[in-house]
């Protein structure tokens, strides 16, 4: 048995060595996708398979890496110190093409400890067309993406060559996936080494008791979290925009939650939905798993610990062939991290709401608009030079909670915020585009006691020569709910405004191709809200009118707070006595 | 003139030190007093002079140097009382402020509080015009709107206007016009243009300079002016110089045109202290430089005689507080400091912070009602603190309290009083761990090859296991560790920095862009040197560097160039050579061959100044190398040892003293375990060995 002292101190060393390795692939990477986003992930994967510690990272990605560590030892049965192995297979365990996972085994004495997971979204993975989520694609071979099952890209710390050159004739712009791959090999070693130096410092026998004892406290923190919660089973469900041509009727999911305190269990059940589709918008086993747990974890209270311990208390069942489930090959998986787990996401957490109060979250925005989608094309500014990068410009309305306001910059929720945002100073010398407006818009949030975060407007065009724009989005026919009296916002929209300033909306699964004078209008939604809003402090209702968040028109029909002032002299204030008969007429 | 005088006026105390001709240090302390910074001032400095029989005026009126650090600036800022500030932004582009570069932390934590932007929404306005990425005119200043608007801030009594438009850095003369429209519309209303305080790509942290500047110009004009005169009527008559954020210090009238240098000066002045102390002692010029104080410990960090910065300095929260967007001394703090609070999760796990008993009630031994067992506590329960010689006895300390608090958490935990509060003190240094690991690693620094600079009162406690598990061998804790930053200061040179930007790759080297950049820097470096000449300064450097990645690499890394400009392609290749040798160094990668677009330049000019020479300076004092009296202290490899306790100030030079023991410092107290030992430095100070 370690003493409490010590297993505090030794799990402080593991969460240094993931942001040592964060750290790493932020500074290094190339891409906005990773550089900017953050939209990559660590982790450390003990050497039976559990997550022992994972840096922040998006829930979505960071506990598959066990099923890739799985996937490697499966394999290379012979895998030894100094192999990296290069991941990105949708049906072995990765979340999807897009991300390319490198596994760094790590050794000490000759004996297995750990492995190293650094999983990076790439800003292209040679698919068919320049983009990374490919909703159109009818299966694997459409998609055309390169599909490495665990393929082993470095021996004795160094590249296989063949492996490199293969890539870098099939994904675009090579150097920058050259440049990205460097980045995650350099934070999966430097990973290595600090834990090389964590067995060499503690001893081997010691690290294996920390790395039991450490998962069976995360899975006692765990159960005190589910022990606080009403019991209770939860069902509900939201459909997906449709995908025109392919599923014109959208995708329902469906998402049924069974809450047990005694046993310390919640259950959520992605079983009784549809089967997988002929686009590519099927989950993976990881996103499907991790999206379900994402929702549970997040109303479970914050500070738990990153690993497989806690997921011992979470069951997730899952059917095969299904959309949410385990893909069936050769079915598309190349949006398998967005769309439909941020459905099962906003639906998990709202469900909790249903528990009562001070439980759940509402929606938060889902419609990853154009604005964050993969832009590519010539800069006559570099002589005709190709590009092509993800682009981030969203803002995204968080849900509101039953104690805060939502954030204004949720983007979408598998990314729960974490994401940073471009500058819009960089994006313009990056793409050959002028950014018009990237603002939040005023009565764009659902009201509560706590309102939703905003939603964010950007409209931008091309400067000379013409722009590719390829993106799947939601959330254009359906709009965030609110939760427990709350209300929802509104829906997103991709438009494209021709030369004569006439408007044309784009589908769910769009292609825009924007020439100079033509602009993209693109509005992602804001959250949804938490309890009454005949409930909110005048005071806050008073700030949002100050701060254009809400009208004065607003305030007093959904929350019956009159304002008095001028905003000209800046001195707005609350009507109290207006204010009191807008409220005593709400309550009847 | 025989002194010279630091003064930091930090939150809580205001420290001054004296520096005597000889070059002995003299460290005073008084409380803060908000209200009228002069009066703690002035009682700091009686404080420090009574201790060579000297009085206020006396020092004063033989000062010729006097340098002024304050958190004034800080604090308006944490408690959002600057002045009521307009920002004037790009039509279009309003709510930069509220979005920063995006990101939190903890992805499953959605019930956070987001704190307001610097300027809210309400004083913000747009204004109608537009350039683009390379400077060209999109849509033209539209004088008369923007009149219109300039004219409006009067009637919401705004005190101050911060103008940062897009692009401002490739063509400042949108900006330009506005500081016209405003001098004509609202003369003597204080402003700051973006292109001018921080000129670099990025709109957010760039306009997150220019409204916290002039936000502050009201203030802290005021401030100095007072500070000023009230120093002129006590009979000083010599320099006053204000210690920055980058870690130089300026005069006066320089900051008050750009007050934003204040901020976060003071810890920004700590490793001036660690650098000169370790350069002293011959310890190498790799220093890694730690501050504990009461609820923070802070970490900086100088590699080869360097001190590292950062562009990335927050205030209320990283990512979603307040950004600096300066480049500043690099400073990590981690709420760990004596006054953290210990407790035990539901996991069965002990955690010691991040919530602090404060000084109010404070730690539970100071008897002011505190219930929860503190850093502090486990210290007077181990031995460690002597509960009659806390702060040189002048308070006395209830250890039956901290016995109880303390032994709370031993029973929780199943565990014996002593193995608890060791425990309590371990995990407190494991934040501390982790703060100087992230710190030295991303610069590619090796801890067990640096020396490590510990002050700050609590530093001694704990600093031998800490350095210990960091593998690092030699800790030089100074006996004025109880007021580093105001010793930072003696051995501060006075440090102007420009930027400018302009975009170049490697690849196709603009000379000529980049050479009218130089140009540029150099004419503003060298006004600058010709006024400080004409103030009796002589000994100038002038340093460059550049802000640059790797081809379409997301983050730039600010490193010195090897060379003063750049003429030809030789000169390109050794810039390019720098680059990945420093990249390699920080991220364990380099891309040979690749193409490296520069963005960023600065130019500095270092002016330097006297600094006092390193004596120990109270020789004169009887000397005793025998311990004062012995206590009975707790170590975990030991258990319960006999523990002699030294009064530092009458240790002989030279003195070589074994673990366990104790040293006893006014300001201080170092805690010498097992199988450590502590040599007493020529300059007095405590060079340990773990």
């Amino acid at each position: 048995m370690l003493s409490p002292v010590q297993i505090s101190i030794m799990s402080n060393r593991m969460d240094s060595v993931c942001r040592e390795m964060t750290n790493t692939m932020l500074l290094t990477a190339r891409s906005s996708v990773l550089g900017v986003a953050r939209d990559f992930s660590v982790s450390i994967v003990t050497s039976d398979d559990e997550v022992l510690a994972a840096a922040e990272g998006f829930p979505i990605h960071v506990w598959g890496s066990n099923l890739q560590t799985a996937s490697m030892r499966k394999n290379h049965p012979e895998f030894k110190e100094g192999d990296a192995y290069l991941h990105n297979d949708p049906y072995d365990g990765n979340s999807h093409a897009a991300d390319h996972t490198v596994l760094v085994p790590v050794f000490y004495e000759g004996e297995h400890f750990f492995t190293t997971a650094v999983k990076a979204h790439q800003a292209d993975t040679g698919n068919s067309l320049p983009t990374t989520y490919m909703a159109q694609a009818a299966d694997v071979y459409h998609e055309g993406s390169l599909i490495f099952p665990a393929v082993k890209v470095q021996e004795d710390y160094k590249d296989n060559e063949d492996i490199i050159r293969m890539c870098k004739r099939r994904i675009r712009i090579p150097d920058q996936w050259y440049g990205d791959y460097l980045a995650a090999i350099g934070a999966a070693r430097i990973g290595e080494r600090s834990l090389k130096k964590f067995v060499e410092k503690y001893g081997k026998e010691t690290v294996r008791s920390f790395i039991k004892e450490w998962l069976d406290y995360s899975e006692r923190r765990c159960i005190d979290a589910i022990k606080k919660l009403p019991k209770g089973r939860l069902e509900a469900n939201q459909s997906h925009d449709p995908i025109e041509p392919w599923v014109p009727e959208g995708i329902p999911v469906n998402v049924k939650i069974d809450i047990d305190p005694d046993e310390a269990t919640v259950t959520v059940d992605l079983r009784d939905n549809i089967d997988c589709i002929d686009a590519g918008l099927n989950l993976t086993e990881a996103t499907s798993t991790m999206a379900a747990a994402h929702g549970v974890l997040a109303c479970l209270g914050n500070d738990l610990p990153t690993n497989s311990g806690i997921m011992r208390r979470i069951n997730i069942q899952l059917r095969t062939n299904c959309v949410v489930g385990i893909p069936k090959f050769p079915h598309s998986c190349s949006v398998a991290t967005t769309n439909l787990t941020d459905i099962i996401v906003n639906v998990t957490q709202s469900s909790f709401a249903e528990l009562g109060e001070g439980e759940g979250y509402a929606h938060g925005n889902y419609c990853n608009s154009a604005a964050a989608g993969v832009a590519s094309g010539n800069d006559w500014r570099r002589g005709g030079e190709a590009y092509i990068n993800q682009m981030f410009l969203m803002g995204g309305g968080g849900p509101a909670s039953s104690e805060t306001d939502g954030m204004h910059y949720l983007f979408i929720p598998v990314t729960a915020g974490l994401m940073y945002r471009d500058s819009v100073e960089v994006d313009e010398q990056r793409f050959p585009i002028l950014v018009r407006k990237m603002g939040l818009m005023e009565d764009s949030c659902g009201h509560g006691r706590r309102r939703g975060g905003q939603g964010t407007e950007v409209i931008m065009g091309p400067r000379k020569d013409p722009i590719h724009i390829l993106h799947v989005c939601n959330g254009l026919e359906s709009a965030p709910i609110g939760v427990r009296g709350g209300t929802g916002s509104r829906l997103g929209q991709n438009i494209r405004i021709d030369k004569e300033g006439k408007e044309h909306p784009y589908p769910a699964v769009m292609v825009c191709d924007l020439e100079e004078g033509e602009l993209l209008r693109a509005r992602d939604q804001g959250g949804g809200g938490y309890g009454p809003p005949a409930e909110r402090e005048p005071e806050r209702v008073l700030r949002d009118v100050e701060n254009y968040v809400v009208s004065e028109e607003t305030a007093r029909s959904v929350y019956g707070v009159a304002i008095k002032g001028s905003r000209l002299d800046d001195n707005l204030a609350i009507d109290l006595e207006e204010t009191e008969k807008l409220r005593s007429k709400m309550s009847v | 003139m025989k002194y010279k005088i630091s003064v930091d006026t930090g939150g809580t105390f205001t420290d001054v030190v004296i520096a005597k001709e000889e070059g002995s240090l003299v460290v005073g302390k008084a409380l803060t007093t908000p209200d009228n910074v002069f009066s703690g001032f002035s009682e700091a400095l009686e404080n420090a002079a009574s201790s060579f029989n000297a009085s206020m005026q006396d020092v004063l009126l033989e000062t010729s140097v006097l340098i002024y650090g304050t958190t004034r600036s800080t604090n308006a800022i944490v408690t959002s009382s600057a002045a009521k500030t307009a920002l004037l932004v790009t039509d279009g582009f309003p709510d930069t402020l509220t979005y920063r570069h995006g990101g939190k932390r903890d992805p499953l934590n959605l019930k956070m509080e987001f704190p307001q932007p610097y300027i809210p929404r309400r004083l913000t306005e747009e204004i109608i015009e537009r350039i683009n990425s390379e400077g060209g005119v999109e849509t033209p200043l539209d004088k008369d709107q923007a009149s219109k608007i300039i004219k409006s801030l009067s009637s919401k009594d705004i005190e101050a206007i911060a103008v940062s438009f897009l692009w401002s850095i490739m063509n400042p003369s949108h900006e330009l016009q506005m500081a016209e429209l405003i001098e004509k519309i609202l003369p003597g209303i204080p402003y700051t243009l973006s292109h001018q305080i921080n000129p670099i790509i990025r709109e957010f942290p760039r306009t997150s300079s220019t409204a916290i500047d002039a936000s502050l110009k009201p203030l802290m004009q005021k401030h100095f002016i007072e500070l000023e005169s009230e120093l002129r009527a006590a009979g000083y008559e010599g320099e006053i110089l204000v210690s920055t954020s980058s870690g130089g210090i300026k005069h006066v009238s320089d900051v008050i045109e750009k007050p934003i240098f204040t901020v976060k000066s003071g810890p920004a002045m700590a490793p001036l202290a660690g650098i000169a102390y370790a350069e002293a002692e011959n310890l190498g010029n790799d220093v890694i430089i730690v501050d504990t104080g009461g609820t923070t410990f802070d970490v900086s960090l100088i590699r080869s005689g360097e001190i590292k910065y950062t562009r990335d300095t927050w205030l209320n929260g990283e990512w979603i507080g307040h950004n600096l967007g300066l480049s500043s001394v690099d400073i990590r703090s981690v709420g760990a400091g004596g006054g953290s609070i210990a407790w035990i999760d539901s996991g069965g796990l002990l955690r010691v912070g991040p919530d602090s008993a404060g000084a109010d009630p404070g730690p539970a031994c100071y008897g002011k009602g505190g219930t929860k067992p503190t850093v502090t506590d486990a210290s007077v329960v181990l031995g460690y603190i002597d509960p009659d010689h806390f702060l040189g006895g002048r308070m006395s300390l209830d250890t039956q309290a901290a016995k109880s608090v303390i032994n709370d958490a031993a029973t929780q935990l199943n565990m014996g009083l002593e193995e608890t509060a060791a425990g309590i003190l371990e995990i407190a240094g494991e934040q501390m761990i982790k703060a100087i690991q992230e710190i030295t690693i991303q610069d590619g620094v090796n801890p067990a090859e640096s020396i490590l600079v510990a002050g700050g009162g609590a530093a001694g406690l704990n600093i031998l296991p800490i350095a210990n598990s960091l593998g690092c061998s030699k800790i030089l804790l100074p006996k004025t560790a109880g007021a580093l930053s105001a010793c930072g200061g003696h051995y501060s040179d006075i440090v102007s920095e420009y930027s400018a930007s302009r975009y170049s790759a490697t690849d196709n080297f603009d000379f000529q862009g980049v050479a009218e950049i130089f140009d540029e820097l150099n004419s503003k470096l060298d006004a600058e040197q010709t006024s400080l000449k004409k103030r009796g300064v002589s000994k100038f450097t002038k340093e460059f560097f550049v802000e640059a990645r790797y081809l379409n690499q997301q983050w730039e890394m600010e490193f010195k160039l090897p060379l003063s400009e750049i003429k030809n392609s030789q000169d390109v290749e050794s810039v390019i050579e720098e680059f990945h040798n420093v990249h390699f160094r920080r991220y364990a990668v380099k891309e040979e061959g690749g193409i490296i677009e520069c963005i960023n330049w600065k130019g500095r000019l270092i002016a330097e100044m006297d600094k006092p020479p390193h004596v120990r300076g109270d020789e004169d004092r009887e000397s005793d190398s025998a311990p004062d009296r012995e206590v009975s202290a707790f170590f975990s490899s030991h258990g319960k040892c006999k523990t002699p306790v030294y009064l530092g100030s009458k240790l002989p030079i030279g003195t070589e003293i074994s673990g366990p023991a104790i040293i006893e410092e006014p300001t201080t107290t170092v805690v010498i375990y097992p199988d450590t030992s502590a040599h007493v430095t020529t300059s007095g100070h405590y060079l340990l060995t773990s």
